[in-house]
């Protein structure tokens, strides 16, 4: 990986919910990543760790309660102009989960898809618009007479790929995909993935893939980032992650997979996780460490030197 | 060996009745189930596998459904004729159900106790008192830690996969003849769900139950079936063991299931997709409802309905391309790598027929 | 399961070429939600035939005072307390139009004839001689009217209280949210009389009256919507899109409230015809010589025994229009109650 250029800081970022109450969640507690041009970051872990609200909270659908997100060295949270607001809101998209609930089910899909278009101005005319919209669906493999229809008319896959031309109609060059082939079927699945590589590819984008089914992501993702219970617990290049996983919450996330390979499956043995093993001492600080370049583990000093001897051999 | 058939489902088709039009969800499944086996049935959303699994437990919402014909013998009877009294005494004793979603299958407002309770005071005429130390025992039999003090907690004070063992207790309580599990594992997280299957397959050994799982998470059904159903459009389009299925897939669709699924060593390359969408069942093509999205697509497809091309004593598919006068044709890069697996393995075709190659799990 | 041999041309298995994009079309003819909707309003017998029944209503409300001869409000004192006739239905004795009346005794006697009065009055008329058939469907007109006003302005005031109190939420929420509770919390009919006596009985005083309660259940019901829709990803999608709240509200959040909206509406309608009678029983509503069907039903109250069909007439209206409007309503909800969609 050599000199690439970092599109997205995130230093510290913390988003609590019912701050200062009994009931407060910390879903994403001091979390620190870069995302450099043209990759794809995959984010994984079980539901409920924070990896959504991580996503959501980088696109300013939720306001940060601490940390800071840069793109292109500006910061995206704290105040800005409506004019300042746009430009952002076009250089960065998401796509959803729910194929069923991410489309406003009473607008035709043209009006779905000409939404980011008609708020950004982007159509020169009515005639410019719709053949934005028909240029769009055929990006997504879809076809023109698509565009009169409801959402409800179409299966999942399609409604996925509505999706992204939804997203790809304000020319974005980051796009947070939040778990968006969790709701397909496996066959479908293959086809949102390679749409996604394919554009990637052709549009230079950049994603953040968040899931929690690793084969995917492992196959999409250039680098992925393991959460557990809002903190970021490792984060490696792709193969390095899958190969030589240190914390033993990925190990145990790792051996938990079921692979289509009924004689692999025979003789697979799970780990558990349990967060007492760490034993960590009151003056033990726990941190994100560099454990090999581009390996990045949360753990003790003790454990970072124990994880460095095993990564010599 | 002769292996007793716990459930043998004949010709089956079933419609629904809606607004827009008769939609043949199942049409014409044929399958059996031997006694302690595990048939994992998948297919996307819309095969009616689902569909399949609800007519036997006869769940199908009476008001737009209708069996159109065929049989489900269980025991000697055809289930889809009994009458709702006869069935209620099936239901939950000899054939018994979990579904996907254990937040919602539990009752919120009833204690676990009770629950657990119910199907046993039901069916086996159990004394309260009975009935409950069998609760704690179920409890601590899918491995839900101080079961004495939790039977007398409500749903939710559960985490997710704790509410599913409970189900699966609920379900398990009388000991059933056969265990449908719809997608039992979807709603859960990687690692709540490797411990849930190793807790069904577990508890399959001690009570020699056989289950029907549904699922479309071809790394699941790796790990649990011994023979598989793969469905497409309201049809069974191929039947066999699991390393059959798995090693040696026949039907295009299967091909394009498992290649569409990245394995640890696709990287850059493409992955296999199959295009298009699945059938309408408002209005099935004529032919194989695959023939659209088939690359392999032939005449016949489009005109005839392929039949079942046995391929070994268990294992059975239906495509015209089985057929003596098809062309040979080359499956998909990720095929051939798990036909070249399989023979390296060593457990070639008809090595270890079902259910000699239990031993391995 | 076993590979029947029939005879297949061996040319079958050529290859065929399928188009692929055609995978991707769509069977089914494009139905908009409100063409959806109509389709399963009409599966509802009862509320078709409801449906009906109202718009028939509906347009003699307008159209039935100008069919007959007479006024609503002129008094003809001659003709006082004349039962109901009807040209050709007069001789089919069990029907309840042929002039007759019953004395005290129980004994029969044609008041046409006795009063020899040559006129026709086909729902009778009052103690001052005004036509009946005139004034119920005038009555109609103005129980309609303030109903439907009722209804509008609480769903105007309700939609937007509800969507700004739901959306903004936090402390605005709350503070919005005790206000209803107030309102709820006074008894509705203090609140009504206390308006009427201030404003002076009349068709606007009443609609104010109704509305000035009415539109609680509204807020109430648009503000849960809101707050499932917040979290709803195409809402979120338009967020990240950069639209305004505005279009959020009016684009994406409102069209799919329709279905509740409507309902909540047509459920209201009855109930302000209800409440308006109500209050005209109790001598609150409108004043001589306008008529509504409560009104009517007091002044036939007043003469139940000597003169029932005064009575009978406008409470059998009220009684139609609010059955109608509820079973219209029942079959708009399952219609339009997007879990019974399929």
């Amino acid at each position: 990986m050599a000199e690439q250029k970092k599109l997205l800081e995130i230093k510290g970022l913390k988003q609590y919910f019912n701050e200062g109450k009994a009931n407060e969640v910390k879903a994403v507690d001091n979390v620190s990543f870069d995302i450099f041009k043209g990759e794809v970051m995959g984010l994984v872990g079980e539901s409920g760790c924070g990896k959504s609200t991580t996503g959501r909270t980088i696109i300013r659908l939720y306001d940060a309660t601490g940390g800071e997100v840069l793109y292109d060295g500006v910061d995206v949270h704290g105040r800005k102009s409506k004019k300042q607001l746009k430009e952002f809101n076009r250089k960065m998209q998401m796509i959803f989960q729910d194929p069923y609930a991410s489309l406003n089910p009473r607008l035709k899909i043209a009006d779905v898809i000409a939404e980011g278009i008609d708020i950004h101005g982007l159509a020169k005319s009515k005639e410019d618009r719709m053949n934005q919209v028909y240029e769009l669906l055929e990006t997504v493999g879809l076809n023109r007479e698509h565009a009169n229809r409801y959402p409800h008319e179409f299966s999942g896959g399609q409604r996925q790929r509505i999706g992204i031309a939804r997203a790809l109609a304000v020319q974005p060059e980051f796009i947070i995909a939040d778990e968006p082939i969790s709701a397909l079927d496996v066959s479908i699945q293959a086809q949102v993935v390679n749409l996604m590589k394919k554009l990637q590819k052709e549009k230079e984008l950049t994603y953040l893939f968040i899931a929690h089914d690793l084969s995917m992501v492992k196959y999409i993702s250039d680098r992925i980032g393991v959460m557990y219970f809002g903190k970021m617990v490792e984060l490696a290049p792709a193969d390095e992650l899958y190969r030589n996983p240190f914390h033993p919450y990925t190990q145990s996330l790792l051996s938990a997979i079921p692979a289509p390979d009924p004689i692999a499956e025979r003789t697979r043995r799970r780990k558990s996780y349990d967060p007492a093993s760490h034993n960590y001492q009151d003056n033990e600080s726990v941190e994100f460490r560099e454990v090999t370049p581009g390996h990045f583990v949360l753990c003790s000093e003790r454990e970072f030197k124990q994880y460095q001897v095993q990564s010599k051999h | 060996m002769v292996v007793e058939k716990v459930l043998q489902v004949k010709d089956l088709n079933i419609s629904f009745h809606t607004f827009s039009g008769e939609v043949k969800a199942i049409r014409g499944v044929n399958f059996e189930l031997f006694k302690g086996e595990t048939l994992a049935i998948v297919g996307e959303s819309g095969s009616g596998k689902s569909v399949t699994t609800k007519s036997i437990m006869r769940l199908l919402p009476e008001h737009n459904s209708e069996i159109k014909s065929g049989q489900i013998l269980f025991d000697g009877k055809d289930l889809t004729k009994l009458k709702d009294k006869e069935m209620q005494k099936i239901r939950g004793k000899d054939i018994s159900m979990i579904f996907q979603d254990p937040m919602t299958s539990l009752n919120p407002t009833m204690k676990i106790a009770n629950q657990i309770m119910e199907p046993l005071i039901k069916h086996q005429n159990m004394s309260k008192h009975a009935a409950k130390e069998r609760a704690v025992e179920l409890l601590k039999l899918v491995g839900i830690p101080k079961p004495e003090i939790r039977v007398n907690q409500y749903p939710h004070q559960f985490s997710g996969g704790m509410r599913q063992r409970v189900v699966i207790a609920i379900a398990l309580a009388c000991n059933p003849k056969i265990l449908i599990a719809d997608e039992p594992t979807t709603a859960l997280d990687v690692t709540i769900q490797a411990q849930i299957l190793e807790l069904m397959k577990d508890l399959q050994k001690k009570i020699d139950t056989s289950i029907i799982f549904i699922t479309h998470d071809l790394g699941v059904v790796a790990n649990v079936a011994d023979r598989v159903a793969v469905m497409y459009g309201g049809k069974i389009v191929e039947i066999g063991t699991a390393d059959e299925i798995f090693y040696n897939p026949q039907h295009p669709y299967t091909w394009g299931l498992i290649s569409s699924m990245p394995d640890m060593e696709t990287d850059d390359e493409e992955l296999f997709s199959i295009p298009g969408t699945p059938p309408d069942l408002l209005d099935p093509p004529k032919g194989d409802a695959f023939a659209p999205r088939n690359p392999y697509v032939m005449k016949i497809d489009l005109e005839q309905e392929p039949p079942f091309f046995k391929v070994s004593d268990t294992h059975y598919a239906a495509t015209w391309l089985l057929h003596p006068d098809a062309p040979k044709v080359e499956p998909p890069d990720a095929v051939k790598r798990r036909q070249n697996q399989y023979v390296g393995t060593g457990v070639g075709v008809g090595a270890g027929t079902f259910p000699g190659n239990k031993e391995g799990k | 399961m076993i590979n029947k041999e029939t005879l297949i041309s061996k040319d079958m298995f050529a290859p065929a070429h399928v188009d692929p994009s055609k995978s991707e079309k769509i069977a089914k003819p494009s139905l908009n939600f409100w063409q959806d909707s109509w389709l399963r309003v009409r599966k509802n017998k009862g509320a078709v035939f409801s449906l009906v029944v109202l718009v028939i209503l509906l347009v003699m409300a307008f159209v039935g005072p100008m069919i007959t001869p007479y006024s609503y409000d002129t008094q003809t004192t001659k003709h006082n307390n004349l039962p109901p006739r009807i040209q050709g239905l007069e001789n089919v004795h069990w029907l309840p139009f042929d002039g007759t009346l019953t004395r005290r005794d129980g004994s029969e006697y044609n008041a046409y004839e006795v009063r020899k009065v040559d006129a026709y009055y086909w729902f009778g008329t009052d103690n001052l001689g005004r036509d009946l058939f005139a004034r119920v469907w005038k009555g109609t007109q103005v129980s309609l009217l303030i109903a439907f006003m009722a209804a509008l302005i609480d769903m105007l005031i309700g939609v937007s209280y509800g969507a700004i109190s739901g959306y903004i939420g936090g402390k605005l929420d709350s503070f919005m949210q005790r206000i209803i509770e107030v309102i709820v919390g006074i008894p509705n009919l203090i609140v009504v009389v206390l308006m009427i006596l201030v404003l002076k009985p009349g068709i606007i005083p009443i609609i104010i009256a109704l509305t000035i309660t009415g539109w609680t259940s509204m807020a109430r019901v648009v503000r849960a919507q809101v707050l499932k829709f917040k979290g709803q990803e195409f809402v979120l999608a338009a967020k990240t899109l950069g639209a305004s709240n505005g279009s959020i509200i009016f684009k994406h959040m409102i069209p799919n409230m329709f279905g509740v909206i409507i309902i909540n509406t047509m459920f209201s309608i009855p109930n302000a015809i209800f409440f308006e009678a109500f209050l005209s029983f109790i001598g609150l509503g409108l004043q001589e010589p306008n008529a509504s069907l409560g009104t009517l039903v007091n002044d036939g109250f007043k003469a139940m025994i000597a003169f029932p069909y005064q009575m009978i007439i406008p409470s059998v209206m009220i009684a139609l229009i609010m059955v109608c409007f509820n079973l219209v309503a029942d079959g708009l909800r399952d219609a339009l109650d997007p879990k019974m969609r399929d």
